[in-house]
């Protein structure tokens, strides 16, 4: 289904309960009653087509926007962005780290083995951190440096070798060694774990694993097919710009 | 673990695109990893970054530089090149893929056609290993592994070639389903091969 501006946002979150937390971030919260996307946004002042780009990035696995990339700024996906990374960190992780914790209630489940699951998780949250920090200190403010020349319309020749020498098709390639220790705790706690008889507590950590695993795939979508292919865009435009030798 | 084929899909027309990844998914180990449209910049650096083992072009796609993404992406290793052909599409670019597959053959063809492409591969994904059991020789290299030891070390100390250690561990990656080291020192910690205080230690 392709979200479109005429629809009520309520018949929306019918279809795909999953954009809960994307709306949130748009600081949109439930108890809108039967209003429609266009009319939320204007009441927000939140840009249409960009609201509408990243619903429908996170509902359908194939939407390409191409041609509306151009409609909305950087600014607002690069803040976009940051403000999952908060949710992640401040929500999903600790969320994950309870549920982990409930397994020590699990009599059958020795503490050793508790033990070895609660630090694996632990190394998974540093790499996620760090990987996170280095997005949001290296390249968003990447991100904001070339809005800002294309606004001045004039380039810092600096700037210029920096932009040679650091491009944003560099940072498509770095991230995605996060994924592989998710994926083996999966693995671990659905084949490893000494049998129990009781999954309930291993079931709600797994379930959340596969949650957060989806949430993360969407989000790098983003960044691979709206976030990269803007920033390469703009800065093919800097590079043709008049340059400043200060 | 089953072996998985990744799939990178060069295709400007999403219902080519839908119905290449329908056609594809009758092989459960068969993956499409990423679709560009080709109008994508640097699209054969990006290409060959995620190291796919099939790359599936349609030479018709617009703002696609065939002949120079072809060249660029040339120096592949072990990477099917697979052409999008149709009954129209002219012998002199036809010609220029190693592979093609013809979009106007029915499903069977097609799936044949594909089955003849990738040979065993293509059978032996999706499908799980056989013997998931370790071998004595792996759960040695395993418990090198997680104490730390770099393959040339592991290699050293079993008078192994450092051949032979990569593939082992490899090959035990792959039964297990386990990729990082702290994944695998969780795994042999578990079921005993190392004890806690050995890591410690290390």
């Amino acid at each position: 289904m392709l979200i479109q501006k005429e629809m009520k946002l309520a018949d929306v979150l019918h279809h795909d309960h999953n954009l809960v937390p994307v709306i949130n971030r748009f600081d949109i919260h439930l108890g809108f009653g039967e209003a429609t996307i266009e009319e939320i946004c204007e009441d927000k002042k939140i840009n249409r087509e960009f609201f509408l780009t990243i619903l429908n990035a996170y509902h359908d696995h194939q939407y390409f926007p191409k041609k509306h990339l151009q409609s909305f700024p950087a600014s607002s996906l690069v803040n976009y962005l940051s403000k999952s990374h908060r949710y992640y960190l401040n929500e999903k992780v600790p969320e994950i780290e309870s549920y982990i914790d409930d397994l020590k209630e699990n009599k059958d489940l020795n503490t050793e083995t508790y033990l070895l699951l609660k630090n694996f998780f632990g190394q998974y949250k540093t790499e996620l951190t760090q990987h996170i920090e280095r997005e949001e200190n290296l390249v968003y403010p990447y991100v904001g440096q070339l809005e800002k020349y294309i606004e001045k319309g004039i380039v810092d020749r600096s700037f210029l070798e920096e932009m040679e020498a650091y491009s944003i098709t560099k940072y498509e390639e770095e991230h995605d060694d996060v994924e592989a220790k998710l994926y083996d705790l999966k693995n671990i706690i659905i084949k490893y774990l000494p049998s129990t008889g009781n999954d309930s507590s291993y079931y709600k950590v797994l379930r959340e694993l596969f949650m957060l695993e989806n949430d993360l795939n969407d989000h790098s979508r983003i960044e691979d097919h709206i976030l990269v292919p803007k920033v390469e865009a703009m800065e093919f435009t800097i590079k043709n710009m008049r340059t400043n030798d200060a | 673990m089953p072996e998985r084929l990744s799939v990178i899909l060069i295709e400007g027309s999403y219902l080519l695109q839908s119905g290449i990844q329908s056609l594809l998914s009758e092989f459960p180990g068969m993956r499409v990893t990423a679709i560009f449209d080709g109008s994508e910049k640097h699209l054969a650096e990006k290409v060959l970054a995620k190291k796919p083992d099939v790359l599936i072009i349609d030479p018709n796609t617009a703002n696609l530089e065939l002949l120079s993404f072809l060249r660029e992406i040339d120096a592949n290793n072990g990477m099917q090149v697979i052409g999008l052909i149709s009954n129209e599409t002219p012998d002199n670019v036809v010609s220029r893929f190693p592979h093609v597959l013809n979009f106007f053959e029915c499903k069977y063809d097609l799936l044949e056609s594909l089955k003849a492409i990738l040979g065993k591969r293509i059978l032996s994904a999706g499908k799980s290993t056989n013997n998931q059991n370790l071998s004595e020789r792996e759960k040695t290299i395993l418990t090198e592994i997680v104490l730390g030891l770099t393959n040339q070390e592991i290699a050293d100390k079993l008078f192994l070639s450092i051949h032979t250690v990569t593939t082992h561990r490899k090959n035990l990656t792959n039964k297990l389903g386990i990729k990082t080291v702290s994944g695998l020192t969780v795994y042999a910690l578990i079921n005993k091969l190392v004890d806690i205080h050995d890591i410690e230690h290390k």
